[in-house]
C-alpha cells in the first residue's frame, strides 16, 4: 500500500506543480479565462514550464529528490500564496451557458467509467513496452546518475524528452506509476480542454461528443495509462490551438497571449518531434491574422514573439542533439548532419518499418487504424470512419480551424503509422465530427454512446484483431499494491523476469549487450540493445556473423599489378547498388612480393562513407568488417597514407558473399596527390569461414568491455548460442523463460 | 558549388534552400585514423558442437517433456515414471551421441533388485545397461547414422525394467533425471 500512496503522492505533486505554474503564468500574463478552461490549460502550459526547470536541474547534476521536491514545492506554494491557484484575478472569462443535465450525464458517466479504468491501469505497475523500456528506463538513468549525459549508444536518448521531464519528480517520488499517473493526467486535460472549447465557440454538445471521441478511443485508453508520451503530446498540441483562439478573441488581439502559443509550440517539439507541425500553425495563423497590420514590424511582432518563444522551449533540445550527438534532429537526418552514432542505412532500414508496420498493402489503412489493429499496434476506434461527415463542419469557422490543424497534425503520420501516432490529430478531427452535427444532441449523445460502447475493452475484444493493442484488464489489486509489484510483473510484462534475473547475475553496474528488448527501468545495469545506436549495430553486425553464413567472410577480392611504389592507396567503389545492400571490407591488406606490409602507426586511414569505422577494416580480425552505412554508390572509398612511399605489387580486400554488387577500382597516389588508377576487377577468390570465428566476434564484446549477452530465445540465431555457449566463449548464468544471460569466459 | 546549385534555381527557393544545403554541405569529416590494436589469432577456440541437452534445472525443461515425468522433483532433479520421453530438435544430424545423467536411488534398488535401464531415442533401444549399485549415473553413445532427422522433433528417454511404488504410494517411479538429450 506504501507504494501505492507514494506513486499516487508522486503523480498528485507533479501534475500540481505543473498546475500551479501554468497558474502563476496565467497570473501573470492576466489571462481572463473560465474557470473550466482555467484548470486544463494551466496545467499543460505549467508542464511546459516545469519541464524547462527540470531539464536544467538534470543539466547542473542536482538532480536529487529533495531538489526536485524544493522546486514542486515552491512553485505550488507561490501559486498559493499569490492566488493564482484558485485565478483569483484571471478567472473571468466570457460567460457561457451552463452545460444541460442531458449532456453532464452522457459525459460524465461515460468519461467517469473510461477515466477510472485508466486511472487503475496507470496506477498498476508499468507494463507497456516502451514505457518500462526507454521512456522510464531513461529517466531512472538520469535519477541514477542525478543528472543528463550524453548516451551516444541510445538512439532513444537522442529524443527530445519534453513529457519525460515531468516524468522524472513524480519516478523520484512514485516509481513507474507516479509517471504513468502523470501521463493519464494529461488525458483528462485534454478531455475537459476539448469540453471547454465546444462551450466557447458555443457548441458545448459537440465539444462533448468531441472530448469523448478521443478520450474513449481504445489507444488513446492504452497509450493514456501507461508512461508514454503520446496523449500529453495531443494536450500540448491543442493547448497551442486554444491558445492561439484565446488570443484571436482577446480585446485588440492582446500580444502577450501569444507567450503560451509560442511556448506550448515549442514544447510540442519537445514532447515529440511530430508534433513540429502545430508550430507552422501557431506561426501561420498568427502572421495570418495580423498580416494587415502596418507598419510591418507591427504584423512582424506578434510572429517573432511566437517563434522566440517556441525556441525557448525547443532550443533546448535542439542544443542538446548538436553538441552531444553532432546533429540538431538526432537520431534523424544523419545523411545531412553526419555523425558516428547513428548509421544512415539504420535510419533508412527504421524509417522504411515505420511506414508499414509489415502491411503488406496500406490500402486497408483505415479498417486497420479503426477496426482491426493487427500491425498498427492499436485502433482510434470504429466511430472515426466518420470522418469524412467531418467535412460538414467546414461550414463553421471553428470546423475549418479544427480541420485544417487535424490536416497539419495528421501530415507527419505517413513517416510513422503506428496508431498512436494519430493521436495528436484525434482532438481536431474529434471535434470536427461533433461539430458536422452541429448541436444535434440526440445524434451526438448517441454517438458518444455507441463510441463508448465499441471502445469498452471487453466488448473491443470481440473485433479487434488478438495483437491489437489495448487495454485488457483491470488491475485494482496491483494498483492498491495488494498483488505483489513483483508477481504482477513477472506475469504481464514480457522482459521484467530477465531485467531481474541481469540484476541478480551481473555484478556492479557492467552494461549487458542484448540481442532482445529488455524493460530498461527495472534493472540498474545499462542494456546496449543491438539496434540503438551504430556502435551497437556494428557489435550486433559482429555477433551475427558467428551464427549467419550471409555476414561471414568467404571471399578476397585480390588486385595484382606491377610492382609500384605509392604513398597513399585507395580502393574506390564504383557502381551504384541498390537498397540495403552496403559496401563492406572485412580487412584490406597490402603485399609486396608475398608479404604482407606491416602495419605501422604512422599509417593514416580514411573511409567515405562511415569514416568512424574505418579502422575495423584494420585491425586484423575477420569478425569485424567496415561498412558504408548506406546504399553502395560510386565514389565510396577506404584510403590508406603510408606516411612514405611503399612498394606494393598486390592488394586484397576480405569480403561478404554478397559483394558481387560492387565494383572495386584501386588507385594510388604520390606526393602530388593526384590518384591514378592502378587496376581494377579483382580476382575473386572464396576461402573457408575461420574455424573459430564466433570465438573471434565474442571476444570483440569482451575487448569494448562488454563481459554479458543477453539473447531472447527467439532471436535469430539464439539456438547456436544455447547449442554450443563454450564455442562461443560463453557462459550460460541465467535462463528465463525466454531469455538467456551468457557472460564471457576470457 | 553549393552557390552554383542555389544560384540555378528560382531565387525565393533558393533562399530556403540555401540554409539546407549549407548544412548539408559541411561533411562532418573525422580526421584520419591510426591502424587500431591488431588482434591476434585464436588459439584456445574449439570447433562449434551442437548440443541439445534438456537439463532439469532449465525454466524451460517442462517444455520439452513428452510423457512419464513425474511433478515430483527438486531445482535440479526430477523423478521419472517407467518411461520418461522428452523432445528435442537438431540442425545437424551429423555425430551426435545421446547422452544422459541420472541417479538410481538406493531405496529403490533395494526393493526391486538390480535395475536394467533401456535407453532411447525415436522409440528404438539404443542400448541397454544393468545398475546394480545407486548413485549418480552417466549413459553416453553414438546415434546411428539416419536415426535423427535434420529439423525434425527427436524424442529421447529411457525405460526401466522394474518400476517402483514407493512405501507412502504415488505414480510408478523409474529414475532420478538430471539430464538428457544429444550432443555433437
Amino acid at each position: 500500500m506504501r507504494q501505492a500512496a507514494a506513486a499516487l503522492f508522486g503523480a498528485g505533486f507533479t501534475v500540481a506543480a505543473c498546475y500551479a505554474a501554468g497558474s502563476l503564468l496565467i497570473d501573470q500574463l492576466r489571462a481572463t479565462l473560465r474557470q473550466d478552461e482555467r484548470i486544463p490549460l494551466a496545467f499543460v502550459l505549467g508542464a511546459a514550464c516545469l519541464h524547462l526547470a527540470i531539464f536544467a536541474i538534470l543539466g547542473l547534476h542536482i538532480a536529487y529528490w529533495p531538489v526536485l521536491a524544493a522546486v514542486l514545492a515552491l512553485t505550488i506554494i507561490a501559486a498559493i500564496v499569490t492566488g493564482a491557484w484558485r485565478g483569483a484575478h484571471t478567472a473571468s472569462g466570457k460567460p457561457v451557458a451552463p452545460l444541460s443535465r442531458n449532456l453532464r450525464m452522457v459525459f460524465g458517466w461515460c468519461a467517469g467509467i473510461f477515466a477510472v479504468v485508466y486511472l487503475v491501469n496507470a496506477w498498476a505497475p508499468e507494463v507497456s513496452p516502451d514505457g518500462a523500456s526507454y521512456h522510464l528506463g531513461l529517466v531512472a538513468r538520469a535519477l541514477r546518475v542525478h543528472g543528463s549525459e550524453p548516451l551516444t549508444n541510445d538512439m532513444y536518448a537522442m529524443l527530445s524528452q519534453g513529457v519525460e521531464m515531468l516524468f522524472v519528480p513524480a519516478f523520484a517520488i512514485g516509481r513507474h506509476s507516479a509517471a504513468a499517473l502523470v501521463h493519464f493526467a494529461f488525458s483528462v486535460a485534454l478531455a475537459l480542454a476539448m469540453l471547454a472549447y465546444g462551450r466557447r465557440i458555443g457548441k458545448p454538445w459537440a465539444g462533448a461528443a468531441g472530448a469523448l471521441l478521443t478520450f474513449a478511443s481504445p489507444v488513446v485508453g492504452a497509450d493514456a495509462s501507461a508512461a508514454y508520451v503520446d496523449v500529453a503530446t495531443a494536450a500540448i498540441v491543442f493547448g497551442v490551438f486554444y491558445w492561439t483562439e484565446v488570443w484571436d478573441d482577446s480585446e485588440q488581439r492582446r500580444l502577450s497571449l501569444l507567450i503560451p502559443v509560442g511556448l506550448l509550440a515549442g514544447y510540442a517539439y519537445a514532447a515529440k518531434y511530430t508534433a513540429f507541425p502545430i508550430a507552422i500553425y501557431a506561426l501561420g495563423f498568427v502572421a495570418w491574422r495580423c498580416r494587415r497590420l502596418r507598419p510591418i514590424t507591427r504584423s512582424l511582432r506578434p510572429v517573432l514573439l511566437v517563434a522566440g518563444c517556441a525556441l525557448i522551449m525547443a532550443g533546448p533540445w535542439i542544443a542538446r542533439n548538436w553538441i552531444w550527438y553532432q546533429n540538431p534532429v538526432a537520431p534523424f537526418a544523419n545523411s545531412i548532419f553526419r555523425n558516428p552514432y547513428i548509421h544512415v542505412m539504420f535510419e533508412r532500414d527504421y524509417s522504411e518499418s515505420l511506414r508499414n508496420y509489415g502491411m503488406p498493402s496500406l490500402w486497408p489503412l483505415a479498417l486497420e487504424a479503426t477496426i482491426r489493429g493487427a500491425y498498427i499496434q492499436g485502433i482510434i476506434g470504429p466511430a472515426f470512419l466518420l470522418l469524412p461527415v467531418a467535412l460538414a463542419a467546414l461550414r463553421f469557422r471553428a470546423g475549418r480551424r479544427l480541420l485544417l490543424v487535424g490536416a497539419l497534425m495528421v501530415s507527419t503520420y505517413f513517416a510513422n503509422i503506428g496508431a498512436r501516432f494519430l493521436i495528436p490529430s484525434l482532438p481536431f478531427f474529434s471535434l470536427a465530427i461533433g461539430l458536422a452535427f452541429g448541436e444535434a444532441a440526440t445524434l451526438l449523445a448517441a454517438l458518444m454512446l455507441i463510441h463508448a460502447a465499441a471502445s469498452w475493452p471487453p466488448v473491443l475484444n470481440r473485433y479487434v484483431n488478438p495483437n491489437c493493442w489495448r487495454l485488457v484488464r483491470f488491475p485494482y489489486q496491483a494498483a492498491l499494491r495488494l498483488t505483489p509489484p513483483d508477481d504482477f510483473l513477472r506475469k504481464n510484462s514480457q522482459g521484467y523476469a530477465a531485467a531481474q534475473m541481469i540484476d541478480a547475475k551481473v555484478s556492479g553496474d557492467e552494461p549487458v549487450f542484448s540481442m532482445d528488448g529488455i524493460p530498461d527501468s527495472y534493472t540498474r545495469h545499462q542494456i546496449l540493445l543491438y539496434y540503438e545506436s551504430a556502435s551497437n549495430e556494428t557489435l550486433a553486425d559482429t555477433i551475427n556473423m558467428g551464427w549467419n553464413p550471409a555476414a561471414q567472410p568467404i571471399l578476397s577480392r585480390v588486385f595484382s599489378f606491377p610492382e609500384r611504389k605509392a604513398r597513399r592507396m585507395r580502393v574506390v567503389q564504383t557502381a551504384q547498388g541498390f537498397y540495403p545492400h552496403q559496401w563492406n571490407v572485412y580487412e584490406l591488406r597490402f603485399f609486396y612480393r608475398g608479404t604482407e606490409l606491416a602495419r605501422k602507426l604512422d599509417w593514416r586511414l580514411q573511409a567515405w562513407p562511415n569514416p568512424w569505422e574505418v579502422q575495423l577494416a584494420f585491425d586484423n580480425s575477420l569478425a569485424t568488417r567496415w561498412r558504408s552505412g548506406e546504399t553502395a554508390a560510386p565514389g565510396m572509398y577506404l584510403d590508406v597514407d603510408f606516411g612514405r612511399e611503399e612498394p606494393v605489387d598486390e592488394v586484397r580486400l576480405v569480403v561478404s558473399g554478397d559483394s558481387e554488387l560492387t565494383r572495386l577500382q584501386l588507385e594510388s597516389a604520390s606526393f602530388t596527390e593526384t590518384w591514378e588508377k592502378i587496376a581494377d576487377n579483382p580476382t575473386v577468390i572464396p576461402h573457408d569461414v575461420p574455424p573459430g570465428i564466433r570465438r573471434m566476434a565474442t571476444y570483440e564484446l569482451h575487448a569494448r568491455g562488454i563481459h554479458y549477452l543477453m539473447v531472447g530465445d527467439k532471436s535469430n540465431g539464439s539456438d547456436d548460442f544455447a547449442e554450443d555457449p563454450e564455442a562461443w566463449g560463453l557462459k550460460l548464468i541465467g535462463h528465463t523463460a525466454g531469455e538467456r544471460l551468457y557472460q564471457t569466459i576470457w | 558549388m553549393v552557390w552554383r546549385i542555389v544560384a540555378g534555381m528560382k531565387r525565393r527557393l533558393g533562399l530556403v534552400c540555401a540554409p539546407m544545403l549549407m548544412a548539408s554541405a559541411c561533411r562532418n569529416m573525422p580526421g584520419p585514423f591510426a591502424p587500431p590494436v591488431q588482434r591476434q589469432q585464436l588459439e584456445d577456440f574449439r570447433p562449434y558442437r551442437m548440443s541439445a541437452i534438456i537439463d532439469m534445472a532449465d525454466e524451460d525443461a517442462k517444455t520439452h517433456f513428452v510423457q512419464d515425468l513425474t511433478s515430483n522433483a527438486t531445482a535440479t532433479w526430477r523423478w521419472t515414471g517407467q518411461r520418461p520421453t522428452l523432445r528435442v530438435r537438431m540442425r545437424s544430424a551429423e555425430n551426435l551421441r545421446y547422452t544422459i545423467d541420472f541417479v538410481v536411488a538406493g531405496a529403490m534398488l533395494a526393493k526391486t533388485g538390480p535395475l536394467t535401464v533401456s535407453f532411447l531415442l525415436n522409440d528404438q533401444v539404443l542400448d541397454r545397461v544393468r545398475y546394480d549399485h545407486d548413485g549418480v549415473q552417466h549413459f553416453e553413445k553414438a546415434v546411428p547414422a539416419g536415426w535423427v532427422t535434420v529439423g525434425e522433433d527427436v524424442t529421447v528417454g529411457a525405460s526401466v525394467d522394474k518400476p517402483w511404488i514407493p512405501p507412502e504410494g504415488g505414480p510408478q517411479l523409474g529414475i532420478i533425471l538430471l539430464r538428457i538429450g544429444l550432443t555433437q
